[in-house]
């Protein structure tokens, strides 16, 4: 059953690489894969694994190891779904442009999916360069940069995660997740270093950050929408997932630092991107900056492994950005082939000509900035209350509380750049590059229908996904 | 009648006009009018009764959050004001925008606000009034842009969302202080006691910062600016968000704080300093925006400017510990308020939307029931006896009285009549000046019926003790009939002559305004100040940082580690890889023997 | 019959020369055969190890033959190699119109 999971998406990337039609042998198999996933996860429990090397003990075993697994797949699959369906092809490259974005999808489903370490991070690397090659071959602008500087970085922090995890695993029986416990104290702050370092990278932490934005605007849109919006999870998950199992006193050494990273993320490139001129851009910082809050849920989690709101706050928010991101992004790749330009200086008053449109667009900026209702809402408000759990009031304040009060300034930035952007590129007057702009006609915004319902019920009913944990 | 309907009718109704009735305006404006009337009646079912229930909204381990109402009468009596005047602003808006193009969207609009506003009304904690309290924002938002392709309705919609949020920002820190120093965000659980525990200054602190969601949502100073740019909306909105119901939510929230965690002016130092720094916020407000009003042209920022200074007023007293007489003003405020915004919504719909009151005049003749309405709820907002903003301004003046806020007040309710009075002089008596006021006729029934009910309600409010958004525990009792012997009685008699008489010596007759005082008609500058630091201290400081984004970390930090990755690799390529066959097997060999020296020997 | 046998340490040192003059061979000359021929050289001087090792090590009172059935392997994977490796310096030869490895730089970083 969770085999499947993992080959459909790779069956059918070689299908439509031997020649089958890909567009919708692709829409197929991210539907199959829905629905699999769907049968995987009400029918339980169910894993499987078979041994591939016996010393070191590494087993592809693949299993819902718990309700984190689950909502990360829930997550991926949604997604990967609305991403086949986004963004619009060059004639002639269909197959690299499905089988690229379905082995993406694979890499990250099969890293979720994974209950060994080892398999975790090969599945991740597996999703790396058919990123590479999207970016490089079918992106946008300066491409070629863009796809070079994603991939090193990413293998950077691979490497350094991977050096990361190895000293942990000396410590260890085995690689799985089951086998996790925490390491001899005395190496608990190296590999907690480590792994923060290179989770990190993945995540975009400041000041690791530089690669995202250009990355996710240079991209084709399926990929910065499985990027951004599922594969960037990959880090938070492994910190919640490893990290914060073997080496928790290793992450409260580091406390202070995340604290002040994470700070770095929500003001400092809060404020790059409200600095930003192009909606790809700042959708691509606006992504980073999110990431802040997420970390914000880890530092709490660090702060004390007993705080019972961290950990469903990171995952309830990891799960929401990712759907909001996604949809942003699928917007977005909608709004240039309607106008032919994301400088929001060159929009205006795109509502009265795309009302649906507009409706949607600033369903999902809304759902980014926090509105309640949506699900973003619901996770960054039970960081928020995360990160005061702990506080108690005849002491003075703590770093996690300092720092949660500063990261809230975050939600008046993003509402600035959010509500700037979609006046100016919806609201008053119409201009040249609009003026002939038509409304989206429904059979092509399917997916972003179905990510803003998800967006709408999560927000409205957040136990819905809370549940799983 | 169970509570839960009254969230779910207008919610029904906002989410069916969006999902299949956008393009039919007449099914989308009754089936809005029809949740609204039905919660009204709902509302009054419900009158008195005092229950709760709850489901749980997020759930982690032990901590909770619910959504859920709790009824009392400070809810069940807000509900009133909120659905009464709510479904007198639907029918005038069946009228004021028959012929608007998105009529479906202004009343989902409507019944989204109808809904989110009832959140706040019965919100059972303080998470669940965080949410309610944002979609109110989102609802005004939406609704202040309602022509968006207007510049600067646009720019007002963004203004008032982004003040709110800066509200918010510190109203979130304060729910979140509160939840842990008094261990629970329910308002039913919620002891006073608590505050008492910790330093006088954390104390204090979390009470102000939650005030700071009512400076913004309450447009107090120094958030005030976004209220009078929010006239940009329909006026009906006006009447019924910013002048009636969503800007009394800060008041009503501080009230609702008050109630839960017991403060009586006995125990009133657990709050530490707060309650002072809240009763000047109220009175500096009331002052300011009464100043500003003053020289205003435009009848809808004459009553915005009042709206702010009558909120600064129900601040005051929330400050002054006597949030009965802030909830008692708001109850009385929000009717005449109203009754006077959609007075002046049907002067500007007979005028052909013209706005400036020195081009009207002469309306008394033309359009008799507006100007009695109008008048009504002028004498009513400048406190003259017997009607019902008189006894709750005199309330709030008994609570003021022995602090240097009672001779503020009193000043304020001087300019009040004052410039209420200029403004009713200049539109509706003497002649006509302008084309638009010449032709203005009486308007139809469907407006003016809700004038007629409003201004009834603006004799009637003081009687209906029922409806009081008061709650029982405050004991609070008001007298009928005045008290002759009592100072506040006669100085309120006496700053209502002296501005009456002021108003009409100034303005009877005159064709121009003979005051100019550029620092009141621009608002005190505040809105260029505000400009100019919001270009330096965040447009400024963001482009410096995006700068030093690019140089630091993506020229320094990436390049410097690209670069210098380059640098040896050719350092590397120079010596080692220079092609020369017999080099490589030199260095091979050498690599070799320092395997050997290492392995066997090292 | 009296007769001196070389000790180990003898043919260490012969082997070990001979691949110390192949090494400089292949180091500094420059003509791509001679290098190809110390490499053969060197190659030899490994055997030669090999054998001397073998013959050295008595296992029953029999030398160990492992080392000289490697030998044999060397020295047939070393025909086949000097067949390809000469046939490739035929075709650079072809190719470049020279064997002096200094002109051949096309490896440069």
């Amino acid at each position: 059953m969770l085999f499947a999971l993992l080959l459909i998406p790779i069956v059918a990337a070689i299908a439509i690489f031997l020649g089958s039609p890909s567009r919708i042998t692709a829409l197929a198999a991210a539907l199959a894969n829905i629905i699999v996933a769907a049968f995987a996860i009400t029918q339980g429990s169910c894993s499987v694994s078979f041994q591939v090397l016996e010393n070191p003990n590494i087993n592809l075993s693949l299993g819902l190891y718990d309700g984190m697994s689950v909502i990360m797949l829930i997550l991926s699959v949604l997604v990967t779904l609305a991403a086949v369906y986004s963004g619009k092809c060059p004639e002639g490259r269909e197959k690299l442009w499905f089988s690229s974005t379905l082995l993406i999808a694979a890499g990250a489903i099969g890293a979720f999916l994974a209950t060994d370490v080892f398999f975790f991070y090969a599945f991740h690397e597996l999703a790396l360069i058919p990123t590479f090659l999207m970016i490089g071959m079918l992106g946008r602008g300066d491409r070629k940069a863009a796809a070079w500087k994603i991939t090193i970085y990413l293998a950077t922090g691979s490497i350094i995660l991977l050096a990361g995890l190895l000293l942990a695993m000396g410590h260890l029986d085995s690689f799985a997740f089951s086998d996790l416990k925490a390491i001899p104290a005395e190496h608990q702050n190296t590999v907690a270093l480590l792994l923060i370092i290179g989770f990190g990278t993945l995540v975009s932490l400041f000041p690791l950050h530089s690669w995202a934005a250009p990355a996710y605007a240079c991209a084709p849109a399926p990929v910065s929408m499985l990027h951004a919006g599922v594969l960037k999870k990959f880090g938070l998950y492994g910190i919640l997932r490893i990290g914060m199992e073997v080496a928790p006193e290793g992450m409260a050494h580091w406390l202070p630092w995340i604290c002040v990273l994470l700070l770095g993320n929500i003001i400092w490139v809060g404020l790059v991107t409200l600095n930003q001129k192009r909606l790809d851009l700042m959708l691509g910082n606006s992504s980073v900056m999110h990431m802040g809050y997420i970390f914000l849920a880890i530092a709490a989690l660090a702060a004390n492994g007993d705080n019972e709101i961290a950990k469903p706050a990171a995952v309830l928010l990891m799960f929401a950005h990712g759907i909001s991101i996604a949809l942003l992004f699928s917007l977005s790749a909608m709004l240039e082939e309607k106008t032919g330009t994301l400088e929001i200086a060159q929009l205006g008053g795109l509502a009265k000509k795309a009302p649906a449109f507009a409706f949607l667009f600033g369903l999902a900026g809304m759902a980014s900035i926090g509105l309640p209702g949506l699900a973003n809402f619901a996770g960054e408000v039970m960081v928020f209350f995360a990160g005061f759990a702990d506080w108690s009031p005849k002491d003075g304040l703590g770093w996690v509380q300092i720092t949660t009060i500063i990261a809230l300034w975050g939600v008046v930035l993003s509402a600035v750049y959010m509500l700037r952007a979609f006046r100016n590129i919806f609201q008053g007057p119409l201009v040249k590059k609009t003026s002939d702009a038509c409304d989206i006609c429904s059979c092509d915004v399917i997916p972003a229908y179905l990510l803003s319902a998800v967006l709408l019920i999560v927000g409205i009913y957040p136990q819905l996904i809370l549940q799983f944990l | 009648m169970n509570p839960w309907l009254l969230f779910i009718i207008p919610f029904a109704s906002a989410a069916i006009i969006q999902l299949g009735l956008k393009r039919s305006a007449m099914a989308s404006s009754l089936l809005s009018t029809l949740s609204v009337v039905a919660t009204f009646v709902i509302a009054c079912t419900l009158l008195g009764s005092d229950q709760s229930d709850s489901w749980t909204w997020v759930k982690a381990g032990s901590f909770e959050l619910n959504i859920g109402y709790n009824l009392d009468q400070l809810a069940t009596g807000m509900m009133i004001v909120v659905t009464g005047i709510g479904m007198l602003v639907h029918i005038f808006s069946l009228g004021y925008m028959k012929t608007d193009s998105a009529k479906a969207r202004y009343f989902g609009c409507l019944s989204m606000f109808m809904f989110s506003m009832t959140g706040i009304v019965l919100a059972s904690n303080f998470a669940m009034m965080f949410i309610f309290w944002e979609l109110v924002g989102l609802s005004s938002y939406l609704l202040i842009g309602h022509w968006y392709h207007k510049d600067t309705a646009a720019d007002a919609a963004k203004k008032a969302f982004l003040s709110n949020r800066i509200g918010d920002f510190g109203f979130m820190i304060g729910i979140l202080m509160l939840w842990r120093i008094t261990g629970t965000v329910v308002f039913a659980d919620m002891d006073g006691s608590a505050l008492g525990n910790v330093c006088s200054c954390l104390a204090g602190a979390a009470i102000l910062l939650t005030f700071c969601g009512a400076v913004g949502k309450s447009a107090q100073l120094p958030l005030h600016i976004w209220l009078p740019d929010a006239m940009e909306g329909p006026t009906p909105v006006s009447a019924l968000i910013h002048a009636a119901t969503m800007v009394a939510a800060g008041v009503y929230m501080m009230a609702r704080l008050f109630l839960s965690l017991g403060v009586t002016p006995e125990n009133v130092e657990i709050l530490s300093y707060a309650p002072q720094v809240i009763a000047w916020t109220g009175g500096i407000t009331s002052l300011v925006a009464a100043l500003m009003a003053t020289q205003q042209n435009d009848i809808k920022k004459i009553l915005a400017y009042s709206t702010l200074s009558q909120l600064g007023y129900m601040v005051m007293a929330v400050g002054l510990i006597a949030p009965e007489a802030g909830m008692f003003h708001l109850y009385t405020h929000a009717w005449f308020k109203a009754l006077l915004f959609l007075g002046s919504g049907a002067v500007i719909y007979a005028c052909h939307h013209e706005q400036d009151i020195w081009k009207m005049g002469g309306l008394l003749k033309k359009m008799p029931v507006t100007a009695i309405t109008f008048l009504v709820g002028t004498l009513a907002l400048t406190a003259v006896p017997f009607t019902a903003g008189f006894y709750s301004k005199e309330e709030i003046l008994y609570a003021a009285k022995g602090t240097p806020l009672f001779y503020l007040a009193a000043f304020v309710a001087l300019l009040t009549t004052f410039y209420m009075l200029r403004l009713f002089i200049v539109a509706f008596l003497g002649k006509p000046r302008e084309h638009g006021a010449k032709e203005a006729k009486e308007v139809a029934p469907i407006m003016s019926l809700p004038l007629i009910l409003l201004a009834i309600m603006a004799f009637a409010a003081p009687h209906i003790s029922q409806i009081f958004p008061v709650p029982t525990e405050w004991g609070f009792h008001f007298k009928i009939l005045p008290d002759l012997n009592s100072s506040v009685f006669w100085t309120s008699i006496g700053v209502f002559v002296t501005g009456a008489v002021a108003a009409f010596v100034v303005y009877s007759g005159k064709d121009k305004d003979p005051i100019n005082i550029p620092l009141f008609r621009n608002k005190f500058y505040l809105d260029e100040i505000y400009q100019k630091l919001i270009t330096i201290c965040q447009d400024a400081v963001a482009a410096i940082i995006h700068l030093l984004d690019e140089f630091l970390i993506g020229v320094l930090l990436v390049g410097g580690a690209t670069r210098s990755a380059q640098g040896v690799g050719n350092i590397f390529r120079r010596f080692a890889q220079n092609g020369s066959l017999s080099n490589y097997a030199y260095l091979m060999a050498l690599g070799s023997v320092l395997v050997i020296y290492f392995t066997v020997f090292a | 019959m009296f007769e001196i046998l070389p000790s180990l340490n003898e043919y260490l040192f012969a082997s070990g020369l001979l691949f110390a003059i192949g090494l400089a061979g292949v180091i500094i000359r420059r003509n791509i055969i001679v290098i190809f021929m110390c490499l053969e050289m060197m190659l030899a001087a490994a055997s030669l190890t090999l054998v001397a090792f073998s013959r050295f090590n008595m296992v029953g009172g029999l030398p160990d033959y492992d080392g000289q059935m490697l030998v044999f392997f060397i020295i047939t994977v070393a025909a086949a190699e000097v067949a390809v490796g000469l046939a490739i310096i035929v075709s650079l030869y072809r190719a470049r119109q020279t064997v002096n490895t200094d002109d051949l730089t096309s490896l440069r970083g």
